[in-house]
């Protein structure tokens, strides 16, 4: 019985599912400490200390507030496309799966080493949008819908520079699997060489999230809150658990391509890993408590006449120098 | 039974999950989700009360969400006219149950100072809209005040006290 | 000044009788009645000569309904009260919102509350009330409300037409910081037309002064404008003051305008928080009250309230300050000074800030004219108007003290100016420190029971939004006759749906944030 089970285990089968598991279990651990560090530390940011009653400094807070949103009324607007309505927040957790599935946690800590890894991400990342959109029409609600239009021309426009911005990494390593680049970084991180390309990526990716000084798609005093306004109880739980787990896929995926990745020296990878990652998103958290919020033609005009202009010419200059 | 505003019947549940049900509680009753809903001057002490001084945020109610449908209890902090009625009413209708509401100031527990013979625009107590679960005297109460009302919630879902009681000097 | 006005009116209007009146016992300078049918007249002369309308009011005398019209100039004050009167059985009078703009609203109120019907003007509608009104609430005796009058109701109905999307900022909405309704008629991003809807705050103070004493309608001051109460206080205990001739200590004076510019501050700073978080920046909030809380400490310590002051009395104050209200002032001061730099860093050097008001909202001199804004608005159009040099009250004259104005009247112009007025109020409070003499802190012999003399006042004061004017008509009882709140929020709010027009949502967002709205203010 136990070795059939170790057996199945060890087949490819059985490692995808165990991965798969490790995968949820780590997606809601990471939205739960997350939604944690973000009150904290914006308390902190803002004099006064946030959660702190429930539990030791509050670490049960999260835990709390996901039961209770667990226990609310499933309520569904009488207006709203059905399918549409429902269909949304569930879909908006494939990407977010798909992603873990090829960042390399550690040398050996992988679900799959898919040799297309970033083009899989990327290509998924897409599906976020179309959830968004999705929820913003299906709420029958005018906030949701310029929420989820705003997202969508957001998301397109900034999706072309974070693309060109890991293009060069990809050249410099050779590869489009994450867990060669990682390894090509053994010596020198790909920051040293690519500095605009990590800041360019890095203001693609915060786009991408929809956070601030980016959070146009949920600007709460323009559009309450955006296409997820008419959703409530375990479905806007569900969006809250994608926003974070985004945030955390955005910054891991930047601390692969150009922070080394699980690599850095005595600790064992994973702790690396989480380390730099960890330290990108407190940076999108501490964004997000010192910044106003960008206007929705400056957003635009930022990615179409600043990021893309800026990140073809570091990918031909890149070009150009590995050709010499 | 009083004269004024709602009692609503104790809703029959047929099965209880005892256990279940005291764990909700408790998670509910740590993680009050506000909804923006500021009238009057009431809500600038409201806004007070979350700030750093007072920081609501301690006990997980922090998170004022702009959206009906993601809150949990609505404060009615100031005066209701008869023209802003309606608009309570539907909001209070959107959120999801459970949710419970706080009347904040004198103006929502009774119309407070605007109270004349003669007035033509104002609704006398929110309670007559909706069901009010504790009120918070004052004009304007005290951020303090307030947090003792949350506390006074916390004791209505869960049965017990976060604090002890302070005993008052008089 | 007035004298010249009074003889060219006489010989460019015909049959006009202006009559000087002295200022420190009504507070206007000249008054002048006038018949329907000569008004466009006098207000096309008044417009010509840059006045602005101040206010429009209605009285309802029971034989007849009085009309009032204060124009005003805004750099030398020569405040000018054209009377109106009319038939109470059939009350008409011509509309004068194609002269000025800020008629358009005083016209539509004074319609709705007293069932005068203006000719001309071009939308009737409901402003303040809800449906199901059925009498005039203004008029002393019961009016009812015609059918067709109960049609105009509804104010603003979207979705008549078919390709346009509506939206609705508020009556609960996070940006509008309290019970504003904008119905906004979008084109994609862009605003095609805003119409504001008030009134879901309607406290009906004004019908409340009117069976209530003088003595007791002073808390309602407090909550009529509840960021500024103490200028709302001081506008009202100076109008009784004026009305009943009642003198004030030296002391008296000096207090109350270091709590009024205490609380000014106070005002400006929640402002700052409130608007950077209607531009997404939500740290500032809390780091303004934190700032705010000291002020708090000091005012509570004499005033005994948080919020909805009342400290102010006829002829003095509610009770003296002690060593510990100008220990904790000068402390906080001190503390307030150091704190300018921190604002400047982490708001007015950000380019983000930068961007999104700049050049945002733009106000011209002539447009602040035509509708009436006061305050920080009308200054960020480069009009150095501040009521308290101009047309100086309780110990503001013999204080110095800047006014700082904009050269571009966008948004970021009112916010440098509330900035700079906070340093201003720094430096009036550490003067009138200085200068605080010693004596009593209330006049003596005031009477219990006022019983002012016939007749009518007009005070002015400058609040943290502008200029607040309190028009006081007493019949010689121990209760206003009636009582006109010139509320400066109502006249800032009436050039939004212009500054609105064909901006992007966020910038509307972004000049109503710029206005300081306060709506229990607005409404009354
Ligand atoms: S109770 Fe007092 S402070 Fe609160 S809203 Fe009413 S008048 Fe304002």
């Amino acid at each position: 019985m136990v070795n059939d089970l170790l057996k199945l285990a060890g087949s490819d089968a059985g490692k995808m599912v165990i991965g798969l598991v490790g995968v949820l279990l780590f997606v809601v651990v990471n939205a739960l400490l997350l939604t944690w560090a973000e009150r904290k530390i914006a308390g902190h940011m803002q004099r006064r200390i946030g959660p702190k009653e429930v539990g030791p400094f509050g670490l049960i807070q999260p835990i709390a507030d996901a039961l209770k949103l667990l226990g609310k009324e499933i309520l569904t607007p009488a207006k709203v496309d059905k399918p549409l309505y429902y269909l949304a927040p569930t879909l908006i957790f494939v990407p977010v799966l798909v992603s873990f599935i090829v960042i390399p946690f550690d040398a050996s800590l992988q679900v799959a080493d898919i040799n297309v890894g970033i083009l899989v991400i990327l290509a998924f990342s897409s599906i976020t949008i179309l959830s968004i959109l999705m929820a913003g029409w299906g709420s029958e609600n005018k906030y949701s819908l310029i929420g989820a239009i705003r997202s969508v021309a957001q998301n397109i426009a900034y999706e072309i520079p974070m693309l060109l911005a890991l293009l060069p990494v990809v050249m410099l390593a050779n590869s489009l699997s994450l867990r060669e680049i990682v390894e090509k970084q053994q010596g020198l991180w790909f920051v040293v060489i690519q500095p605009l390309a990590f800041i360019i990526y890095f203001i693609a990716g915060v786009a991408e999230t929809n956070r601030t000084p980016f959070d146009l798609p949920e600007a709460e005093s323009e559009l309450v809150a955006g296409y997820h306004t008419e959703y409530s109880g375990m479905r806007f739980a569900l969006f809250f658990l994608a926003e974070y787990t985004n945030i955390f896929i955005v910054s891991a995926i930047a601390a692969t391509f150009f922070l080394g990745g699980y690599q850095g020296p005595v600790l064992p990878g994973i702790v690396w890993f989480l380390l730099k990652s960890y330290l990108l998103v407190f940076v999108i958290i501490w964004l997000r408590w010192t910044y106003p919020r960008v206007r929705f033609d400056q957003l635009l005009n930022f990615a179409w006449k600043g990021l893309i202009p800026l990140a073809f010419l570091n990918l031909l200059i890149t070009g150009g120098l590995l050709k010499i | 039974m009083g004269e004024r505003g709602f009692h609503l019947e104790k809703e029959i549940i047929p099965v209880k999950f005892a256990l279940v049900e005291k764990v909700l509680d408790l998670a509910r009753a740590n993680s009050l989700w506000p909804v923006t809903f500021g009238l009057a001057c009431c809500a600038i002490e409201m806004m007070a009360a979350a700030m750093s001084r007072f920081d609501l945020d301690r006990f997980g109610a922090g998170v004022f969400r702009a959206s009906p449908r993601q809150g949990d209890l609505m404060i009615v902090t100031g005066t209701v006219t008869k023209k802003m009625a309606p608009v309570l009413t539907t909001l209070y209708e959107q959120m999801p149950s459970p949710k419970w509401v706080i009347a904040m100031g004198n103006c929502a527990i009774s119309g407070g100072p605007f109270v004349f013979e003669g007035q033509y625009n104002l609704v006398e107590g929110v309670d007559l809209l909706v069901p009010v679960d504790v009120y918070v005297p004052g004009c304007p109460p005290r951020p303090e005040a307030l947090l003792e009302g949350f506390l006074k919630l916390e004791e209505k879902i869960t049965g017990t006290r976060r604090f002890p009681r302070v005993e008052s000097a008089w | 000044m007035v004298n010249g006005l009074i003889e060219e009116i006489k010989a460019r209007v015909m049959g006009a009788e202006p009559v000087e009146v002295s200022y420190t016992e009504k507070g206007y300078h000249c008054a002048l009645e006038t018949s329907p049918d000569k008004l466009s007249g006098v207000v096309g002369f008044f417009d010509e000569k840059r006045f602005y309308l101040e206010c429009l009011l209605c009285t309802d005398y029971t034989d007849y309904l009085e009309l009032v019209y204060l124009f005003n100039t805004h750099l030398a004050p020569c405040r000018v009260k054209v009377a109106l009167k009319i038939d109470p059985e059939h009350p008409v009078a011509p509309s004068i919102a194609a002269q000025y703009a800020s008629a358009y609203w005083y016209e539509r109120e004074i319609h709705e509350f007293y069932g005068v019907l203006f000719t001309g003007h071009p939308n009737m509608a409901y402003l303040f009330l809800h449906n199901g009104i059925d009498h005039y609430p203004m008029r002393k005796t019961k009016v009812p409300v015609p059918s067709e009058d109960q049609a105009r109701l509804d104010s603003f109905k979207p979705g008549e037409e078919e390709d346009t999307f509506f939206i609705n900022l508020g009556p609960q909405h996070p940006s509008t910081h309290g019970v504003l309704r904008v119905v906004l008629k979008m084109d994609g991003e862009y605003i095609e037309r805003a119409e504001p809807v008030l009134g879901y705050l309607h406290r009906m103070h004004e019908k409340m002064a009117e069976n209530r004493t003088y003595q007791q309608f002073l808390p309602n001051t407090g909550r009529m404008d509840y960021l500024g109460a103490m200028s709302f206080n001081l506008g009202y205990v100076l109008a009784v003051e004026r009305l009943c001739a009642i003198p004030v200590p030296d002391r008296a004076k000096f207090v109350r305008i270091i709590a009024t510019e205490l609380n000014r501050i106070c005002s400006h700073l929640l402002w700052v928080g409130a608007y950077l978080a209607d531009l997404g920046a939500l740290t500032p909030f809390l780091f303004v009250f934190d700032d705010r809380e000291q002020i708090l400490d000091v005012l509570e310590g004499v005033a005994g309230s948080r919020l909805t002051y009342c400290y102010f009395r006829f002829g003095g104050l509610y009770n003296d300050v002690d060593d510990e209200f100008i220990a904790g002032t000068r402390a906080f001061v001190k503390r307030m000074w150091s704190r300018f730099s921190l604002y400047e860093k982490l708001v007015t050097g950000n380019v983000i800030f930068i961007n999104r008001t700049r050049g945002i909202g733009t106000i011209a001199k002539e447009q602040a004219r035509k509708y009436g804004v006061s305050g920080p608005v009308l200054r960020s159009a480069g009009i150095a108007c501040d009521l308290r040099k101009i047309e100086s009250y309780s110990a503001y004259d013999g204080l110095e003290f800047d006014i700082p104005v904009g050269g571009h009247g966008d948004v970021l112009d009112t916010y440098k100016i509330r900035i700079a007025e906070m340093e201003n109020s720094l430096r009036i409070i550490e003067q009138a420190l200085a200068k605080l003499p010693g004596g009593p802190f209330m006049a003596e012999k005031v009477p219990k029971k006022l019983k002012p003399p016939r007749g009518d006042v007009y005070q002015v004061v400058e609040t943290p939004r502008g200029e607040l004017g309190i028009y006081i008509v007493s019949d010689e009882s121990d209760g206003p006759f009636r009582m006109k709140w010139r509320v400066p929020s109502f006249s800032n709010l009436m050039i939004f749906p212009e500054l609105a027009q064909g901006v992007l949502l966020a910038d509307a967002v972004a000049i109503l944030g710029s206005l300081d709205l306060v709506i229990p203010e607005i409404d009354r």
